[in-house]
């Protein structure tokens, strides 16, 4: 009896000290899936942009005057991206302005994109990266809103480094008839200075 | 171009609207270039994909054709086009509503006539409750 009185207190006290060291202990990291990875990716993208823009089918002159520029943010404590085009110069009034909106957000284990139009409708589209992770392709899921004036079909985010990515963007006509838009975009911050 | 913008519709169909305004106003005639997307991009702070969206439209209307590396222009033919198409617009889809107000308002066919179809006489301006235009209105301030 005497014996069992002495173990217990001891063998509760090894429990406890056995707990309190697992607890402690680091947990192994959950590895993030490819929607995550290609979101933390995008994310690094925050900033101002500054975008020559080709087109296809190709027009001559694109090289010509300023920039388009391109903004992007993380916002909702790093649940979404916002993108943002605009031309340089364009008062930030969207009521006479062209500043065409996408969010970019994880929905479960999709990278998900709603491209918010001013022809009046919201694409959606799901993301699939390339092996190497620098590359993240949109495609077309759904849509909400009237398609009478055609819609935003498809993109593409290449990133090259820091300061410098590819965006491509492709707009269904009605009639199913794509155009294309080639933005090659350096960082405005870096050159400026003015982030 | 004008450089607003209304709300009614996308930006890259009134894109599309004015230069058709511009080829019915003989601004642009059968063989010009359009204006080039990034010059309208810039000056009208559009995005080039929205621009070269109402140009593309123009195509599909047959109105203006691409010519690679070279720009849009203007087809032969462009204008007699539009005018019937803008006629048959007219006629189907506005001049019912004209006329509609023609016949409430009693409006004969001379008053509508006179000075080009302007403004009424001085002791007839007013609409139909009584109330004196606007333009009536400034012109006697």
């Amino acid at each position: 009896m005497k014996m069992k009185g002495f173990f217990l207190p001891v063998l509760l006290v090894s429990l406890s000290a056995l707990a309190q060291a697992q607890a402690a202990a680091p947990k192994p990291p959950v590895p993030k899936s490819d929607a995550q990875k290609a979101f933390e990716q995008l994310k690094t993208l925050a900033g101002t942009w500054d975008a020559k823009v080709s087109v296809t089918p190709p027009m001559p002159d694109m090289d010509t005057g300023k920039p388009s520029q391109v903004t992007l943010r993380v916002t909702s404590r790093g649940n979404a991206l916002v993108h943002e085009m605009s031309e340089i110069d364009a008062p930030a009034d969207p009521t006479k302005y062209d500043h065409p909106v996408t969010m970019l957000y994880l929905d479960s284990d999709k990278l998900t994109l709603i491209h918010y139009c001013d022809a009046g409708n919201r694409p959606r589209m799901t993301a699939r990266a390339s092996e190497d992770g620098k590359t993240v392709e949109f495609d077309f899921v759904d849509i909400s809103g009237s398609t009478k004036y055609g819609h935003m079909h498809h993109a593409v985010f290449t990133l090259v480094d820091a300061n410098h990515h590819m965006e491509d963007w492709t707009y269904m006509m009605p009639g199913d008839k794509p155009i294309h838009a080639h933005f090659d975009l350096k960082r405005a911050d870096v050159v400026t200075g003015t982030k | 171009m004008d450089r607003e913008w209304n709300d009614n519709q996308p930006i890259y169909r009134q894109v599309r609207d004015r230069v058709v305004a511009m080829i019915l106003d003989g601004v642009l005639k059968e063989g010009d270039p359009l204006p080039s997307v990034r010059n309208v991009a810039a000056e009208y702070r559009v995005n080039p994909l929205t621009v070269l969206k109402g140009y593309q439209e123009l195509v599909e209307e047959r109105l203006v054709e691409s010519r690679r590396g070279l720009g849009m222009f203007v087809n032969s033919g462009a204008r007699s086009l539009l005018l019937q198409g803008e006629r048959q617009k007219f006629l189907g889809e506005e001049w019912p509503r004209v006329y509609a107000t023609i016949q409430r308002l009693g409006l004969k066919a001379e008053e509508l006539l006179r000075d080009g179809g302007g403004r009424p006489e001085s002791s007839e301006t007013g609409d139909a409750a009584g109330e004196p235009s606007s333009d009536a209105a400034k012109e006697r301030d």
